[in-house]
């Protein structure tokens, strides 16, 4: 089968987010600094001013699936010719799409998310997402709700099946607490021991509290361009986007079977098949990768879906080769959602895209070309390679 | 808080009826005899509109399982267990593990089928371990 190839289609030229930290001490204090559409503003200014663009040079918008598209297209005065509404990750590849179709030059990719001050809940009788995933609310007869549940089922046999424990599960929530430590803008910044971790509470066994994604408010933004454009006007270099890949795994959803057989890994490796062969590079040319990551098993999953270690090894891998920013492969480089901010994957697409223009001082990966960021949310799988 | 209550659409109304008469039935494919949950209008497999209730073996095994140390519902206080069954019909259905626990692993252990009172649902299927832990 032929397919159009968005490689080096589109690029990142400015990227926006609020003020998570001071945020977040605002909403802890029983205040509320804004709703989902100010983070978005705020969010919003700061990717044009990264990018040197004006409000009058966005042709295309997109937003997150937290906000109305046409109030936030009202609230900052954008007449699109081209819109739609998407997560983080399918928002970046449908912005390309739509610059190789031509229907927009300039795409500004927005979200907001006042989840923290307006106490949406993740699980229990009023659990978030079950309007879309039946998965989150069909087994609460059981008492099984709660996105975090979902994982640590899958995480239990992943143990059953690979051998991998708790301890080197515990090398994540380390590795990016550490990453976060060296993030100005990062919420949890003390760094931990693996002792610190252990001796941590488990919320659903066998996930321990340090497993868990933060709940914040906030809002980021990208502005993305075609490559070409981006040559002649952006402020700073252009980090494009080598390519992309999803698959989704639908069939068996609710019952948990790609879940809990097969850990998402058919998608995983469809997906890594079409990024990978759209932007002609391998795990081995990825200088760090950005792992969505609501829970930390997002990780040892990935890397074994994606390649970076052999099947059943990713305990080992994490263990001795390391996913800090000292270690082999640098994973979640500025603390991700365990530690820097949960903006639901739109985040890592920022961190990645700083990561390549190497304005991230005290973590900044070195000789930074190409960061691949993946996400296997209730196996709807996606990858998106960004580089210089 | 609140109570954990069913989410029943259309399809899972036959379900619950066959569970308040402690004898859970699920749709089987009447092309490809192929058994589904949850409940839906066709088949997963071939897209069969045409299927029959058949109430289950009451045979299974477990698949995983987790503690919950949190408490999301007024009926279920921490910590409790829940374990997802491969039913000897196919499906995996969630359930939560009542009786003596496994003294070694709970992955692979044989369970069976029963049934409790739920002020919810009028009954709730649970699983019990099939023979007592190897000594
Ligand atoms: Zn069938």
């Amino acid at each position: 089968m032929t397919t159009g190839n968005l490689a080096k289609v589109g690029a990142v030229i400015g990227v926006g987010q609020s003020d998570y930290v001071s945020d977040h001490a605002r909403v802890r204090a029983g205040e509320k600094p804004h709703d989902s559409y100010g983070y978005a503003a705020i969010a919003f200014r700061a990717a044009l001013a990264d990018a040197g663009l004006t409000r009058n040079d966005i042709d295309g918008l997109i937003v997150g699936p937290t906000v109305a598209y046409e109030r936030v297209g009202e609230v900052l005065g954008i007449n699109p010719r081209w819109g739609s509404q998407a997560d983080a990750m399918l928002a970046v590849i449908e912005a390309c799409a739509a610059i190789k179709a031509g229907l927009a030059e300039t795409v500004a990719l927005i979200y907001g998310n006042d989840q923290r001050s307006a106490a949406v809940q993740y699980g229990g009788p009023e659990a978030m997402g079950g309007n879309l995933f039946l998965s989150y609310v069909y087994h609460a007869p059981w008492g099984y709700t709660s996105q975090g549940a979902l994982y640590a089922m899958m995480f239990r046999r992943f143990m059953e099946v690979t051998g991998i424990t708790e301890a080197e599960l515990g090398e994540v929530a380390v590795a990016q607490r550490l990453a976060a430590s060296l993030t100005p803008h990062a919420l949890m910044r003390k760094p931990i021991t693996l002792q610190d971790y252990l001796d941590s509470r488990y919320i659903c066994e066998p996930l321990h509290l340090f497993d868990y994604c933060l709940i914040n408010d906030g809002g980021v933004a990208l502005i993305v361009t075609s490559a070409e454009r981006a040559k002649r006007i952006a402020k700073k270099p252009p980090v494009l986007i080598h390519g992309v890949g999803r698959f989704d795994l639908n069939r068996g959803a609710t019952s948990l079977e790609p879940r809990l057989l097969d850990f998402y890994r058919p998608a995983q490796e469809a997906c890594a098949s079409q990024v990978f062969n759209m932007s002609g590079l391998g795990p081995e040319d990825m200088d760090a990768v950005q792992i969505y990551d609501s829970f930390s098993c997002h990780v040892p999953f990935a890397l074994e879906g994606y390649g970076y270690c052999r099947s059943g090894e990713a305990g080992r891998f994490m263990r001795e080769d390391g996913i800090s920013l000292k270690g082999k492969l640098p994973v979640n480089t500025a603390g991700g959602h365990l530690s820097e901010t949960y903006m639901q994957g739109w985040n890592h697409q920022v961190e990645a895209v700083r990561q390549v223009r190497g304005e991230c001082g005290a973590r900044q990966v070195e000789d930074c070309r190409f960061v691949h960021y993946n996400s296997d949310v209730a196996g709807k799988a996606v990858s998106i390679i960004y580089g210089r | 808080m609140a109570n954990s209550r069913a989410f029943i659409q259309f399809y899972d109304e036959p379900m619950w009826e066959s569970i308040r008469a402690q004898r859970w039935a699920l749709q089987q494919c009447d092309d490809c005899s192929q058994y589904r949950y949850p409940p839906g209008p066709c088949c997963p497999h071939c897209v069969g509109m045409s299927a029959s209730w058949k109430p289950l073996s009451g045979k299974g095994k477990i698949i995983s399982w987790v503690v919950f140390h949190r408490q999301y519902f007024d009926n279920y206080k921490p910590p409790y267990n829940v374990v997802a069954v491969q039913l000897a019909e196919g499906p995996l259905v969630i359930s939560n593990l009542v009786g003596p626990e496994p003294e070694g692993g709970w992955i692979g252990r044989e369970v069976t089928i029963c049934y409790e009172p739920d002020a919810e649902q009028g009954s709730i299927p649970k699983v019990k371990l099939s023979a007592p832990p190897a000594a």
